[in-house]
């Protein structure tokens, strides 16, 4: 565990489940801070009668919702600063147009399932004209799921929370890696189809 | 970079993509199965969080709170005032006091062993 992360750990102990909050909503913006941690700690402390669960999961979601909206406005205020030449080239309006239709399963499975690329989600979400309002269903939405199921798993595994981290943070790894993976055969048979 | 032209750097973008996929999946999938190994030879844990295995980052009355001993005692055990270091991390008490985790780490299992044996045996429901 890094010092940033002792520290917050700390301070989820002195200071409750704001710490978890404030934490979570800099982890959203991109610290390198290891959110399913603090989140499965949070369920272990919630177990050990130091956090109150259900504020603990609320000021959780409230957090990591704002961090994420702070990514997805950067990601809109940045838009303007891509050259127009690329806005205007076909594969940015295609991938715009795929985002717009397909972005809502992107967004909430980025929040607990393939949780490396939930960041870089939140700026595409931004920059491609993604509403705000559907953003930020999807977002609650997978954001909640993420919450409840790692705070649940600390709660259930109290004693064990930080080999259950090593091993989500271990799958999360590998799923990035099979949609890596997926991302590249798929273009490849769609080149070798059209060639 | 046209539709109909399969170009060289886009033939590299695409192997690039398979090379970084596969590493990631080889890479985190032996991680994966080292934690579930010890994970299987542990076993999952359901009680309360373990501070048998005390961390730098727990404060003293998170410790006392989780192994129920008195935060007195521990304070008392390490020798230092109660006063100012109730919020401090281990961490940063061995750094303020100049002491070695292990060492408190060796002091607080001694008084949480003391505590447990004095303990009276708690009730199991029956009549």
């Amino acid at each position: 565990m890094t010092d940033l992360t002792d520290f917050f750990l700390t301070g989820m102990l002195v200071y409750g489940p704001l710490a978890l909050s404030l934490a979570l909503m800099l982890g959203a913006l991109g610290a390198p801070l290891p959110g399913t941690l603090l989140v499965l700690a949070a369920g272990a402390f919630a177990r050990d009668a130091i956090f109150n669960w259900p504020l603990a999961a609320v000021l959780a979601l409230l957090g990591v919702a704002i961090g994420d909206s702070i990514g997805y406005f950067v990601g809109r205020y940045a838009e303007r600063y891509i050259p127009r030449r690329i806005q205007e080239n076909d594969s940015w309006q295609q991938a715009q147009d795929t985002f717009n239709q397909k972005g809502g399963i992107a967004i909430y499975l980025t929040r607990f399932l393939l949780t490396p690329l939930a960041v870089p989600t939140n700026l595409i979400a931004g920059s491609s004209g993604y509403t705000y309002g559907r953003f930020l269903v999807f977002d609650l939405a997978g954001e909640a799921t993420w919450v409840l199921l790692y705070g649940s798993l600390g709660y259930a595994f109290a004693g064990s929370w930080e080999v259950i981290n090593e091993l989500a943070g271990s799958i999360g790894g590998v799923l990035v890696g099979v949609v890596v993976l997926g991302g590249g055969i798929y273009w490849l048979v769609r080149r070798v189809k059209s060639e | 970079m046209t539709n109909d032209k399969f170009s060289w750097k886009e033939r590299i973008l695409i192997i690039a993509l398979i090379v970084l996929g596969i590493a990631l999946i080889g890479f985190f999938g032996a991680r994966a199965m080292r934690s579930y190994v010890r994970l299987q030879q542990t076993g999952l844990s359901t009680g309360a969080t373990d501070v048998e295995a005390i961390r730098g980052w727990m404060t003293i009355p998170y410790i006392a709170h989780a192994c129920n001993v008195p935060e007195d005692a521990l304070f008392e055990a390490l020798g230092i005032p109660e006063a100012g270091n109730e919020k401090q991390s281990i961490m940063q008490l061995a750094r303020k006091y100049d002491l070695k985790r292990a060492d408190i780490r060796t002091v607080f299992q001694a008084v949480i062993l003391r505590y447990q044996q004095n303990a009276p045996p708690e009730a199991d429901g029956a009549p």
